[in-house]
């Protein structure tokens, strides 16, 4: 820290810190609101029991409801009901008892819609299916209700199922089916779908080996996620290092080899990963027909059929596009470090080895450390590539996690769950950053943040 | 260290080169073979080339389409991102003021945001909106990483223009403003434009949101396009194989073409800090 002269407070520097914030502004709104917002909505959404593909599930809510469409219904046979009691001697034996039923479903009818704002929305429901039509605006069909009114409605319920089970006789007569009426009715009270942290506990007990003796979905797919990330970022760095290394020098066609370079990183991974799985294809892909030639695989179709094989073929495929990327970006690096450094080094008769391990290193630790860490997180959310190549297949044997949380949400349309999910994802990242920062390279990273300031 | 290359220099650098390329050669190889050679010849040239499969390519899939959208979304968004993130990143390289740091972390840490973490929500308030299955409801995600990558690259840029210009600007009575858009934004112009390109590619290869989002045919973006070609016995190898190559030589030539932008903007972001 230099001490600074104190200047007078200055309009003209108040005038540029107001220009900055303005400029910045529009930015940081939108990072905001299309960044930091769906975090937290994700976070949010992974408490509830949401599912898109349930008609009572698909918000997120935290009052009870109502489903008016299928109450108002069940009040027409709970009528029928009662005329069918009414006309049976049997079942008509104690005329009081059949009353008391009968008063408290009215009641429990009639306290409905003195409910705030339930009046309006029950006759239109009425007026619909005296014509009948579905209800097909969820706005009418569906009512907030108070908690207490729900205790009150669940009580009445059963108090009326009860009264319905001791008239019964014989199966199926009209009171049997009156019992099993309120059972409409007690489903047409849908409770709120928070559910707390039981999403995170159930993810929890997927960690673990499970009854079958074999390890939860999730387990498998951290450990499938993680070790695409630690065997392919290895190769790569390593790769990378010596490409860069050997590559580091004047000759004829440079630009060509970074012309070369560049073409796997500027191709989509879709299309690498199409391409890929035509080369690795048992009956047409080249690849696959050379490793049989060489006598490494008994048959080209173990490539994608097998679990050992579909794990080669991913990590393979993210090797052969993205280390060209990394040699790059570390032979940018070593371009930085002066021949002087290696010419005393080796005045003073240090071998290259040594060279290496002394100079090359040391001073290429930032840029490593930085491609490291962003291919690390690249590589930890694979989806596309998976998805594509093996489909997550054989089984679920390469299923990453980010396919784990994707098929959760879209196929099974499962959003509390699989939000759950992705800030599993999300955490592992957040957690990978701070390990990297912390433990390879604070100064690397705030001296990124300092140089722009 | 830096002897003159010599043989086994450049049979390593062959090597290398045909390591990355041959995939790219054996696609196209692929793509102009009869289907039936596909199935019966590993051989690595072909004596009855055809252009049956991209005749395919575009018929059997509405291919053209694809590539419009893709085009229209990625640009848009290219467009966006620069515009916001090029006074964003002038305010971070030239102002002074406070929370900048924090601004910077910020932005960072949401372009390191696994896509997997947003979409949901997204996905969400689009379909809410109506807005699945149009162009705009894509570049409204694309704008979330592609506007703090955009920023990180243009502030480095930003950074590199001397600064006595904008001085001399000022002192001629320029405000900060003009001395933005009259002194910098020339200068800035190969920045800008080298992180459009790296914009437009990132988005341009973007699969996740483009397959969850838009499910209409007529609104595919090429990434979900090339793989919607499925028959039902038989994977049909030549039209994908067109289409890749269809896919695959715009971003040839844009990067034969700005090659040394390139590398400059990727090294920049990662390596000068």
């Amino acid at each position: 820290m230099k001490l600074k002269r104190k200047k007078p407070v200055n309009l003209e520097r108040k005038h540029e810190a107001l220009t900055a914030y303005l400029m910045v502004f529009p930015s940081i709104l939108i990072i905001l609101a299309m960044a930091l917002w769906p975090v937290i909505s994700s976070f949010w959404n992974s408490l509830f029991d949401l599912r898109l593909n349930h008609p009572a599930k698909n918000k997120i809510t935290l009052e009870y409801r109502i489903n008016l469409e299928r109450f108002v219904d069940t009040q027409y046979y709970i009528n029928s009901i009662f005329r069918q009691i009414r006309a049976s001697e049997e079942l008509n034996s104690d005329p009081a008892k059949v009353d008391e039923i009968y008063n408290g479903l009215v009641e429990l009818r009639e306290n409905l819609k003195i409910q705030p704002g339930i009046i309006d929305k029950y006759i239109k429901v009425e007026e619909i299916l005296n014509n009948m039509k579905p209800v097909t605006d969820e706005d009418i069909r569906y009512a907030v209700v108070s908690k207490d009114f729900a205790e009150h409605y669940l009580a009445k319920v059963e108090s009326a199922r009860n009264g319905f089970q001791a008239l019964s006789k014989a199966n199926d007569d009209a009171a049997d089916q009156g019992a099993e009426l309120m059972e409409e009715l007690r489903t047409s009270l849908l409770e709120p779908n928070y559910i707390g942290f039981d999403n995170y506990a159930r993810y929890a007990g997927e960690l673990g080996v499970q009854e079958n003796g074999e390890i939860g979905r999730l387990g498998k797919s951290l450990i499938n996620t993680i070790i695409i990330t630690v065997v392919s970022v290895f190769f790569e760095l390593v790769l990378g290092i010596i490409i860069a290394l050997i590559i580091n020098r004047p000759y004829v066609g440079r630009g060509l080899t970074r012309a070369a370079v560049l073409v796997p990183w500027a191709v989509p991974t879709v299309v690498s990963a199409r391409m890929w799985a035509f080369l690795y294809d048992g009956q047409t892909g080249i690849f696959a027909h050379w490793l049989v030639k060489l006598g490494i695989i008994k048959d080209g179709g173990v490539l994608l059929s097998t679990k050992a094989g579909a794990f080669f073929s991913v990590i393979f495929a993210d090797v052969w596009k993205t280390t060209p990327y990394m040699a790059l970006l570390l032979l940018a690096g070593l371009q930085g470090i002066s021949d002087d450094l290696y010419e005393a080094a080796s005045i003073d008769g240090a071998n290259r080895i040594k060279q290496f391990f002394h100079i090359t290193l040391p001073l290429l630790k930032p840029t490593i450390v930085v491609s490291l860490l962003f291919r690390t997180l690249d590589a930890f959310r694979i989806f596309d590539l998976i998805f594509v190549l093996t489909g997550g297949g054989p089984g679920n044997s390469t299923e990453s996690i980010s396919m784990y949380a994707y098929t959760t949400m879209f196929s099974q349309m499962e959003f509390g769950r699989g939000a759950t999910l992705s800030i599993v994802v999300f955490l592992c990242v957040a957690l990978i950053s701070f390990i990297y920062i912390k433990f390879l390279g604070a100064d690397v990273m705030g001296g990124r943040l300092e140089q722009r300031r | 260290m830096k002897k003159n290359p010599g043989f086994g220099f450049y049979t390593f650098l062959v090597v290398f080169l045909l390591f990355i390329l041959f995939p790219f050669y054996y696609i196209f190889l692929t793509s102009i073979r009869t289907p039936l050679e596909i199935f019966s010849t590993f051989n690595l040239y072909t004596l009855s080339p055809t252009i049956q499969n991209y005749i395919r390519a575009f018929t059997v899939r509405p291919f053209g389409r694809y590539l419009y959208n893709s085009f229209v979304v990625s640009g848009v968004t290219t467009f966006i991102s620069i515009v916001f993130a090029s006074f964003t990143a002038y305010a971070v390289a030239r102002l002074k003021f406070k929370g900048k740091s924090l601004l910077l972390a910020v932005v960072l840490g949401v372009s390191m945001f696994p896509q997997i973490a947003i979409i949901s929500p997204i996905y969400i308030f689009l379909r809410d909106m109506g807005l699945r299955n149009t162009h705009i409801g894509l570049v409204i995600p694309y704008i979330t990483f592609s506007l703090p990558l955009a920023i990180w690259y243009l502030s480095t840029f930003f950074k590199e223009i001397p600064f006595s210009l904008e001085e001399a600007a000022k002192i001629d009575g320029a405000s900060p403003f003009q001395a933005f858009y009259k002194v910098i934004a020339p200068l800035a112009a190969p920045g800008v434009f080298t992180t459009a390109i790296l914009v437009f590619i990132g988005a341009w290869n973007e699969y996740l949101f483009a397959f969850t989002l838009n499910t209409d045919d007529r609104m595919r973006t090429v990434t979900v396009g090339i793989t919607m070609f499925n028959a039902q016995y038989s994977i049909p190898w030549g039209d994908i194989a067109a289409a890749a190559v269809i896919v695959t030589v715009p971003l040839i030539v844009m990067v034969l073409l700005f090659q040394k932008r390139i590398v400059s903007g990727l090294t920049s972001g990662a390596v000068k800090g």
